[in-house]
């Protein structure tokens, strides 16, 4: 057998993982010798030790060397070359720690041979980063955070047809090839395959000489071998599994897994058995602990989370003599989808009221059915990818437009989701809508739920995954909704099921008894938000400035309802779409003086024309780029309409001058050298503006901050194009937005760069103070907020309706920990990590 | 250089190392896990016992002695680096009592090569190497000039400082302190001190 050496700076760590590995092991463990700590107590590695315990842990099979960090890296190199033979079978593995010493002590113990040992121990992360959404960096170089493709299209078996959940058989049910074997089975025991069961299966799989591996929808099949993919797949009892083997011995592998998994490793009774013992106690049923992450005792009926929907598949082309009925089909979902809102549009009051309203208004809007009836009339598209294509195009485009309208790209693609549900007869994704107040499981959530989480619908949520800086979390903390995560019971919830949720201390208690109810809400209480009263500051008394983002004069008029006190964005190109000419000067003096004039007293930072190839106007006489979001756009297209600018620039002097008691700035948005900074302050000052600044978009501008501000005053950092152009990932392209991130150290480098860049510049002898602004939906996010208050950040800007959850967040936080927290977020190695590096902080 | 003033080298630099083992421990504070000053001291006041009961009999037993205790008793990673460097140093140096200046240079520049062969860490990554390369080429040289082994030794010591003070502005690529990226920046490498220090026993030694 394969013997095994821990080496670690402490020898509590190595006794701990190593207890925790033993536990996946039935039978016979392998061979394993702890090289942990010194002799006085105290952290480190020692490689004489190391040596010995090579030496010792050889057991005829080789041995692999699992290690913690730094100096037992070291170490184990040393030792190797201590041992008297130089060509003996050890293999040190980049593993980590944890999961590397468990998948090597099943190898092990399963009889895996060392290379087979070291490469369960070395692909041990693999399934954690699976879990977590990642994939695994491919060996042609796609990093991580990049999905390989739409879900569900990977190279496995596709989960459409007769795989599992599909319509095939649900009972095992074998069938042989030549090529290999395989069978569906359900799972019985209540837990599904978790690690210790799935570690059963690897080591009675270990014998046969075949390939086996195990598949659920929607998820890359697992290797049978690494208990830690199988586990990876998140099955519980219910869910079938397919069963695949090669090799020789195909067919009685697939047979002994199957047994195996209908037998429910002896965990099967477990459930009932626990329910009898604790009806005789009281009736409510303890489902197990879970993490409590909201606080506040609730009990409501349990609804969960449907699935997410799956883009159409490709299909065949709808036979001419069909595609009548197909239309009817698609027409009659479309005006169900429409009638449904309306009709709940009516029974609800408030927000909730006005929201459905408009969304129905959009659903109602005939032009994306019209496009795809035309797909389907002309080109056969079945309806499911004619509406789906029609509603696609739709958000593309106003994603591509920006601004406000790239906020209701995510209702068109909710009102795509509904239309396709509609038509498959399944419910919408997303939060599901009630009347009455419930408990909303799910797996996780995702920030897209936020829209529909409503707390006045919502009375908890339970989670099966997730810990408290998941999503989940943080969500229900910023809406005031009791929270329990990392709920392993969650999908065992019966639908309606009445469950006890107490967000403090993690308990959920399914059908609980009066007893236990007592003093549990039974009606949301949602948290108090106190409006926006103009100015924040954080818990220290730092004043910050929050500002508006806007882009009409009726929305900075909603702005300032909400609190704000100034814009420190004003999209002026919402004038100028829909035209065919450019707006007179006359009409834009107009615009913008009644954008003035709704922040009296304070600013208002007017932004000049944003368009081009990314966003194209016709007066602009744009020309079709391979890249748009590299071409011609923002301060770009001024340079070949001089003119445009200078009659913008013109009509902002005029209204200032009509609105004395508002101060104008204004800055031009793409700019990449010092030269186009200085040569657009020289056309607005001599326009008779005073307040000059260029927006920080490119990582160009960011790194030359200090000249840059030598030429304007202040600088505004636009973090979605920064984001875009740093990481050099398309705003819009899916597959990528794990890459455009504002969280991306590399970002917030950048940010840190453009504070610097403006300390010095301001640092001149008699330079007046230069300032660095946000206004991009960084801004917006309560926790990224505060990074970017403490990376220097003088001001933010934002959609209204986030002004109070960031005032709020400030106000929760001193400067200092929110200068602790960008330096945490600065040094993590990741989006993600520097997101949780900065939650633990604050 | 007779193995006598090589075991004095050893002791000085265990006095040394005690000394300053605040400051070191300091230093690794700023960038590190503040325990490089006390490791060194734990473990050079091992080795310098350890040769004071047994004392070797040549100068590969002197290495090798030294190498083993402090991979054995340091801990961190300047074990396995400085515990390398011993051993190689010893292994070149083979069953001697006596090295002349390219011997010294040579044993010294095996030690060197087998910290890069461990840390896999290169001039400029904010290591000992900062220290202990410049002060290998200041060896040679003075060597290749024919200047006695003092005066050579001296220069050595000379460029490791100037190696360690350089690192200030460095930011680490390897090591704990490659963790803080740019933070790194504005502090001394606690390993090139160590190592500076290292070579500045020597030329102490030397002197007798």
């Amino acid at each position: 057998m394969v013997g095994l050496v821990v080496v670690s700076h402490s020898a509590a760590l190595a006794e701990a993982a190593l207890g925790l590995a033993l536990e996946m092991v039935a039978g016979q463990p392998p061979r394993v010798v702890l090289a942990a700590g010194m002799d006085d107590g105290s952290f480190g590695t020692d490689a004489a030790r190391v040596a010995a315990a090579i030496e010792e842990a050889e057991d005829g099979g080789g041995v692999v060397v699992i290690t913690d960090l730094g100096s037992a890296v070291l170490s184990a190199e040393m030792a190797v070359e201590f041992l008297p033979d130089p060509d003996a079978p050890v293999r040190i593995v980049p593993a980590p720690f944890v999961e590397g010493l468990l998948a090597a002590v099943v190898a092990a113990a399963g009889g895996g041979d060392l290379a087979e040992v070291a490469a369960q121990a070395s692909g041990a992360l693999a399934s954690k980063r699976e879990q977590l959404g990642e994939v695994d960096p491919a060996p042609d170089g796609a990093g991580p955070g990049l999905e390989p493709g739409p879900p569900g299209a990977g190279a496995g078996q596709s989960a459409e047809g007769a795989g599992p959940g599909g319509a095939g058989p649900v009972d095992a049910a074998s069938v042989g090839t030549e090529a290999g074997a395989s069978a569906d089975v359900v799972l019985v025991n209540p837990m599904g395959l978790h690690a210790r069961p799935a570690a059963t299966l690897a080591g009675a799989l270990a014998g046969f000489d075949a390939e086996v591996s195990l598949e659920v929808p929607g998820r890359k099949p697992a290797p049978a071998r690494s208990p830690l993919s199988v586990a990876g797949l998140g099955t519980r009892g219910g869910d079938t599994v397919r069963v695949s083997a090669g090799g020789p011995q195909a067919q009685a592998a697939v047979a002994e897994a199957v047994r195996l998994i209908e037998e429910g490793f002896g965990e099967a009774g477990e459930a009932p058995a626990a329910a009898q013992l604790d009806s005789a106690v009281s009736t409510g049923r303890p489902a197990g602990p879970g993490l409590g992450v909201s606080p506040g005792r609730v009990v409501g009926p349990a609804v969960h989370m449907p699935p997410p929907l799956a883009a159409p598949a490709e299909a065949a082309a709808v036979p001419p003599e069909a595609r009548p009925a197909e239309a009817r089909r698609l027409e009659a979902a479309a005006s169900a989808v429409v009638r449904d809102l309306h009709d709940r549009a009516r029974a609800a009051h408030g927000d909730a009221a006005a929201i459905l309203s408009a969304t129905a208004a959009l659903a109602a809007d005939p032009g994306p059915l019209e496009a795809a009836l035309a797909l389907l009339r002309d080109e056969g598209l079945d309806a499911e990818r004619a509406i789906w294509s029609a509603y696609s195009d739709v958000a593309e485009q106003f994603g591509a437009v920006g601004g406000a309208l790239a906020e209701r790209a995510s209702d068109v693609r909710d009102l795509r989701g509904r239309v396709v549900a509609a038509l498959r007869g399944v419910p919408a994704p997303g939060v599901p809508e009630r009347d009455a107040p419930f408990v909303l499981v799910a797996r996780d959530l995702a920030p897209a739920d936020t829209a529909g989480l409503d707390p006045a619908r919502v009375l908890a949520i339970v989670a099966s995954e997730g810990g408290p800086t998941s999503h989940t979390a943080i969500l229900a903390r910023s809406l005031g909704i009791p929270a329990v995560v990392g709920f392993p019971g969650a999908a065992t919830l019966a639908e309606g099921e009445p469950v006890l949720v107490d967000g403090g201390s993690g308990e959920v208690v399914a059908g609980p008894t009066e007893e236990q109810s007592t003093g549990a809400l039974t009606a949301p209480v949602p948290k108090e938000r106190r409006a926006f009263a103009g100015s924040a500051a954080t818990a220290d008394g730092h004043a910050v400035s929050l500002l508006a983002n806007i882009g009409t004069a009726a929305d900075a008029a909603k702005a300032a309802a909400a609190g704000a006190t100034g814009s420190g964005l004003f999209r002026t190109e919402f004038a100028f779409f829909d035209r065919a000419q450019a707006p007179s000067e006359d009409e834009q003096t107009e615009l913008y003086a009644g954008v003035l004039r709704a922040f009296e007293g304070s600013k208002v930072v007017l932004r000049t024309l944003d368009s081009g190839s990314d966003k194209p106007l016709p007066f602009l006489d744009p020309e079709p780029e391979e890249n748009p979001a590299l071409g011609v756009r923002g301060l770009r297209t001024a340079f070949r309409h001089e003119g445009l600018l200078r009659t913008q620039l013109a009509a902002m002097a005029r209204a200032q001058t009509l609105v004395p008691g508002t101060q104008a700035w204004v800055m031009a948005p793409m700019v990449a050298t010092v030269e186009e900074a200085a040569w657009f302050a020289g056309l607005a000052r001599a326009a008779g503006l005073a307040t000059v600044g260029v927006m920080v978009e490119t990582p160009a501008a960011a790194l030359s901050a200090e000249h840059v501000l030598e030429h304007v005053d202040f600088v505004s950092l636009g973090t979605n194009d920064l984001a875009q152009y740093t990481m050099a990932a398309d705003r819009l392209s899916a597959p990528l937005a794990a890459l455009n991130e504002p969280w991306q150290p590399a970002v917030l480098r950048l940010i840190e760069a453009t504070v610097n860049g403006a300390g010095l510049a301001s640092a001149r002898p008699g330079a007046a103070r230069r300032t660095v602004g946000v206004c991009g939906e960084a801004a917006s996010d309560p926790l990224l907020a505060r990074v970017l208050i403490g990376l220097g950040v003088d001001s933010l800007s934002m959609s209204p309706g986030a002004l109070a959850a960031v005032a709020e967040a400030l106000a929760a936080s001193t400067l200092e920990q929110c200068r602790a927290a960008a330096t945490a977020a600065l040094t993590a190695t990741g989006a993600r990590e520097a997101r949780d590096a900065a939650s633990g902080v604050l | 250089m007779q193995l006598s003033a090589l075991v004095d080298w050893i002791h000085r630099y265990k006095d040394e190392v005690v000394a300053r083992k605040d400051e070191l421990t300091d230093l690794d504070r700023q960038i590190g896990d503040a325990d490089h000053g006390s490791n060194m001291a734990r473990g050079m006041q091992a080795a310098s016992d350890k040769i004071g009961a047994a004392v070797p009999a040549t100068v590969g037993e002197l290495g090798k002695s030294v190498g083993m205790t402090l991979v054995s008793t340091v801990g961190g990673a300047s074990g396995p680096l400085y515990g390398t460097f011993f051993l190689r140093f010893g292994t070149a140096a083979g069953g001697v009592t006596e090295l002349d200046a390219a011997g010294l240079s040579a044993a010294l520049r095996s030690g060197v090569e087998g910290i890069v062969a461990r840390g896999k860490a290169e001039p400029g990554d904010k290591t000992m190497l900062d220290a202990l390369l410049p002060a290998l080429d200041a060896l040679d040289a003075a060597n290749a000039a024919g200047r006695p082994e003092v005066e050579a030794l001296e220069a050595a010591a000379t460029a490791a400082e100037a190696g360690s003070a350089a690192t200030l502005d460095l930011v680490a690529r390897k090591g704990r302190a490659s963790y803080l990226g740019e933070r790194s920046a504005g502090h001394l490498d606690p390993g090139s001190v160590s190592s500076a220090m290292l070579v500045r026993a020597l030329a102490d030694a030397a002197k007798g």
